[in-house]
């Protein structure tokens, strides 16, 4: 459920990386509740405009809005406030390897200070019972595997409640048992915390009925943008190819 | 060609120059992260400790073998404790201290950032509001100064103590002999000047270290390539200082 509040907006954002245009004019609005699924092919340039959305990376033209706030235009400190209400899922887990995992899923609220310890480990105990691994507190990223790295990830990103999160590709690498669950675990946190969310992925059948519209991006410019009617409905033979046999 | 090489060089030492005043930055205004600094000491100090030791004992043994029989041919050895320590305190206990505290420390924290930087670590930090001079730099270069600068008081130690145990078995120098050339030979001045040695080389193998870690690129290869420059650059850094050093100190 949508409010019709804008809440990320990219205005004709431009980027290059050694002469190469990898982010062409892209323009998106995503508003308050949404969830826009976002797919393309590998190189598309989807992480990266994950990446401008969040500060990481900034673009050569164009204004990217958090929440009314043009980040390319906001001091270090400025965009350390916007960050602090934005969640981020890596690709490539992102763990901290020197944290075990209660550590690692503490790590945001920790260093942003105003909660109690206890508070925080219940709140860490309560996310690791909702990821389905309990009792894995001590251990340390490199011994867990690649869907518990998700997981614990998962977990990471949204123990501060961010109002806005990104998930990068959740269910990279898994096997399709364990992409399931992750996906039950995104479409049942965006239901209970109604947060804003841009989801890259490439399993189109697992996210297909989690997301609320879907955007397309191509040799970084926005080919398509619409819900699965949209979808359904498009003759672009770009967009039916991708989508073929997960509808 | 030489032209994009010094090009590069040059942007090398620029970019030292600014991480450099950004981490002194971070400690100055306490925004460095404690707790990493304590994890940092225990991991840089007290696991080199080992490394250190032995490196320490050799030198001290190594220094009075290679005097020995020079010493023993001019029936000087009333002057081994005076000639082993000036050569140990001035020179070669913080070189060698240096170098393999390079080799250990220095080549494992730019692996370890590079590490970071690849894995998308880094951007997760930044991603969090987190500043990763103040939570991940700035508390490893204090920390490295700290132990270098700790561990070549102890290596110093321990290397003379191996110098006079040398002595008396290879050369039958009696330890009180040993004991007053040193004392009566050996100024204060000769100790402090291998300490700030050992802080500078300290300073730029933390620096060079953090350097390269953190403009890591390109995966694997990457890190592996960053190693690769840091252990280079941190042991010319470590013998052009030394020049410098000896030059300017009395």
């Amino acid at each position: 459920m949508t409010t019709g509040h804008a809440m990320i907006e990219l205005h004709n954002v431009t980027k290059y990386h050694e002469r190469e245009r990898v982010l062409d004019n892209v323009s998106l609005v995503v508003d308050e509740g949404q969830m826009l699924g976002l797919v393309g092919p590998g190189g598309s340039g989807k992480t990266l405009l994950l990446k401008v959305l969040c500060g990481l990376v900034k673009p050569d033209s164009g204004s990217v809005l958090i929440d009314g706030v043009d980040i390319t235009r906001i001091s270090p400190v400025e965009l350390s406030d916007v960050r602090k209400r934005i969640g981020m899922l890596f690709q490539n887990y992102a763990l901290f390897d020197f944290l075990n995992v209660e550590d690692n899923i503490a790590f945001p609220l920790r260093r942003a200070g105003g909660m109690g310890e206890r508070e925080i480990l219940e709140r860490v105990n309560e996310l690791l019972e909702r990821v389905n691994l309990p009792g894995i507190n001590y251990q340390f990223p490199n011994e867990l595997s690649g869907g518990m790295k998700k997981r614990v990830t998962f977990a990471r990103a949204v123990i501060a409640k961010p109002p806005i999160i990104f998930y990068d590709d959740p269910t990279m690498g898994l096997d399709p048992v364990t992409s399931s669950k992750i996906f039950i675990m995104l479409e049942e946190f965006q239901r209970t915390q109604r947060t804003t969310s841009i989801c890259i992925t490439h399993d189109l059948l697992g996210a297909r009925d989690i997301c609320d519209e879907w955007a397309m991006i191509d040799e970084g410019r926005l080919v398509f943008r619409g819900d699965l009617s949209a979808v359904r409905a498009s003759s672009d033979p770009f967009v039916t190819e991708f989508w073929d046999g997960a509808l | 060609m030489i032209g994009g090489r010094l090009l590069a060089l040059m942007e090398q030492l620029g970019g030292m120059s600014v991480l450099a005043a950004r981490m002194v930055w971070g400690l100055v205004t306490l925004r460095a992260d404690r707790t990493e600094f304590w994890r940092n000491m225990y991991r840089v100090g007290v696991k080199s400790f080992p490394v250190v030791a032995v490196t320490a004992v050799l030198v001290g043994a190594i220094t009075v073998i290679q005097t020995g029989q020079v010493v023993a041919e001019f029936g000087a050895t009333s002057l081994v404790g005076w000639g082993t320590s000036f050569a140990t305190l001035r020179e070669i206990g913080p070189i060698l201290i240096g170098l393999m505290f390079s080799g250990r420390v220095g080549a494992n924290n730019t692996a370890e950032l590079g590490t970071m930087v690849v894995t998308e670590q880094v951007d997760a930090l930044r991603a969090l509001a987190i500043n990763p001079i103040d939570f991940l730099l700035a508390p490893r270069y204090l920390a490295i100064i700290i132990m270098m600068f700790m561990l070549t008081i102890i290596g110093n130690l321990m290397a003379l103590l191996a110098a006079a145990g040398t002595a008396y078995v290879l050369l039958g120098v009696d330890m009180r002999l040993y004991y007053a050339s040193f004392a009566e030979l050996i100024e204060l001045w000769d100790f402090f000047s291998g300490i700030i040695k050992a802080v500078g080389f300290g300073s730029a193998i933390a620096l060079v270290s953090c350097y390269f870690g953190i403009n890591t690129s390109g995966g694997a290869v990457g890190v592996g390539r960053a190693v690769n420059s840091a252990v280079v650059a941190s042991a010319v850094s470590i013998f052009v200082l030394d020049f410098l050093l000896s030059a300017m100190l009395p």
